[in-house]
């Protein structure tokens, strides 16, 4: 496997010559294009002392990977939309193929459900008694060695798990994107998978609140009562915990979602409490802070400046640690009732990455009518997206700054 | 999701659907912006059983999806009588909690993005059986 770096074109002197022949003269496929440095004759801008070979890739073999691990279905969940919307246009599943297909797509991101990686169908699973949690109902093998080489540039025939019929559909062809986003119950299981992950979020829900919302969810519905749909989730939570929460010790952000403490015996899981701990030292992420980096803040804005109705919004900020990594963790419990709330709490958080004043609730109030637009979920969610946004263009700009770099040696 | 909405289109109603309504405001939070009593604050009201579905395979599939909610629900039950805490039993709730979320996806996708799953494939295929407009 031969070794090569991904660069843009457009910040490399013109001096280069561009050749692109289909098989270079070392033997590369496709996807290499060599510039050759001409040696200046004046010195140029000073950036050059004699010829240079520079070995580039062409296109968009420098995809950046996301990982996020979540119980709430596949590539249609709010925080998809969220960070998709982040990087503008909708994401729509492919267009032409399976219906059935659990992908989306947009101009830069591609969202994969790892369900698809299932190596049981439904029936499969019923045989063997594992559940979808299991390890054993998912290659790993095949997720690893597929989203390896979409990382480097080459597209691959994806298998589609379909959801409603429980089977195993024909595969769909994924073209590498400019971010990939894995999501599913197993984006971080795989030691393998990991390393390969360029940021992972882990979407925390804790029993309450995930009862609470599978009530909203199913209690409609004609076969199901408060029985089942709590027996449901009892018997899930064996595997839950044995093979899907060990993860989150390895997630760079983890979003954790509580019970209210505002008002006491909520258990209605209307107001929430979360929690964005987000570990340090991390390449390309600096974590969003409250007033004073690394200090301890606890802050309620509602007051004299901002009037705010019951229960109010009351945040923390402060260092910990969590699974034996250094942390930082910024807490909102309560929610937002007005524009004037969401533009007072954005202005005094620092380090979101946003482009300009207002962006994080332009974004809020872009998909006002998603679940959590709000509340905490809703804007950590949208401030995970932006860091998510920085962090790729830190990478991709910092490939293009390396072969600068190394014309001046 | 439990709301009480009148398509003008088409219309089953779900059973008792004004208890969901009055007696659990908090459900409203879930994808509505709410006022303070927890009533969705749009003026109009539609059967929220048919969603926007447009093709005739679209509606098929809620049906099919409905349906096996409440089918696997009753294996479920069955299968757990015996030992809670055996595989069978995990499983079953398991394939409850996979068609719950399909379900659910399709709903969010239907009324919240007012997109038909099947748009694209019936612009292609418009001849297909599960490309016919579902009409009443």
């Amino acid at each position: 496997m031969a070794v090569c770096s991904a660069y843009t074109t457009q910040s490399l002197h013109s001096t280069c010559s561009i050749s692109t022949p289909a098989k270079t003269h070392l033997g590369f496929h496709q996807k290499q294009v060599v510039f050759y440095r001409r040696s200046s004759k004046r010195g140029g801008s000073g950036s050059s002392s004699g010829p240079c070979v520079i070995t580039c890739s062409a296109g968009d073999s420098q995809t950046v990977v996301i990982g996020l691990a979540a119980d709430s279905g596949c590539g249609k969940s709010t925080f998809m939309r969220r960070l998709t919307s982040v990087f503008g246009g909708a994401a729509e599943p492919p267009k032409g193929g399976n219906p059935d297909s659990n992908t989306l797509i947009s101009d830069m991101t591609t969202v994969i459900c790892l369900d698809d990686y299932h190596s049981l169908d439904r029936t499969g699973r019923k045989e063997k008694g594992v559940t979808a949690l299991d390890p054993r109902a998912n290659d790993f093998d095949l997720m690893y060695e597929q989203v390896k080489a979409i990382k480097s540039g080459v597209a691959v025939d994806k298998p589609i798990y379909n959801h409603v019929t429980g089977l195993l559909d024909p595969p769909e062809l994924i073209k590498p994107p400019k971010i990939l986003v894995i999501e599913g119950l197993h984006p971080m299981f795989d030691e393998r998978v990991r390393d390969l992950l360029d940021f992972s979020i882990y979407l925390d829900i804790s029993n309450e609140v995930k009862f609470a919302w599978k009530i909203q969810r199913d209690m409609a519905e004609r076969g199901h009562s408060l029985e089942s749909i709590r027996a449901s989730i009892e018997a899930r939570k064996p595997d839950f915990d044995a093979y899907i929460d060990p993860q989150k010790k390895y997630a760079d952000a983890v979003i954790e979602v509580l019970p209210t403490q505002l008002i006491p015996d909520d258990n209605e899981g209307k107001v929430l409490r979360v929690r964005l701990i987000m570990k340090e030292g991390v390449k390309h992420f600096s974590p969003v802070y409250l007033f004073d980096e690394g200090s301890t803040i606890s802050w309620i804005p509602c007051g004299r400046k901002l009037t705010c109705s019951y229960p109010g919004i009351k945040f923390h900020y402060g260092p910990d640690t969590y699974f034996g990594n250094e942390v930082s963790i910024l807490e909102m419990d309560g929610q937002f009732d007005r524009l004037d709330e969401l533009i007072y709490v954005e202005s005094h958080l620092s380090n979101i990455s946003t482009k300009f004043y207002g962006e994080v609730t332009q974004q809020m109030l872009k998909h006002a009518d998603f679940p959590g637009s709000n509340n905490g979920t809703g804007l950590f969610q949208t401030i995970v997206g932006l860091k998510i946004r920085d962090l790729y263009e830190q990478i991709t700009s910092s490939k293009t700054a390396a072969p600068l770099e190394a014309t001046k040696a | 999701m439990a709301t009480l909405r009148f398509n003008s289109l088409t219309g089953t109603l779900e059973k008792n659907p004004t208890s969901f309504f009055s007696s659990n405001p908090r459900l409203c939070w879930a994808y509505f912006q709410c006022n303070n009593k927890g009533e969705r604050r749009a003026s109009r009201m539609t059967v929220k059983a048919m969603g926007a579905a447009k093709y005739k395979g679209t509606q098929m599939r809620e049906k099919k999806l409905t349906e096996m909610i409440e089918k696997k629900v009753t294996e479920a039950k069955q299968v757990c009588e015996g030992d809670e805490t055996s595989e069978e039993c995990k499983v079953a709730w398991d394939e409850v909690e996979e068609v719950s979320q399909a379900k659910a996806d399709l709903r969010l996708r239907l009324e919240i993005e007012k997109k038909d799953p099947l748009e694209s494939f019936c612009q292609e295929n418009p001849e297909t059986e599960e490309c016919r407009i579902y009409e009443d």
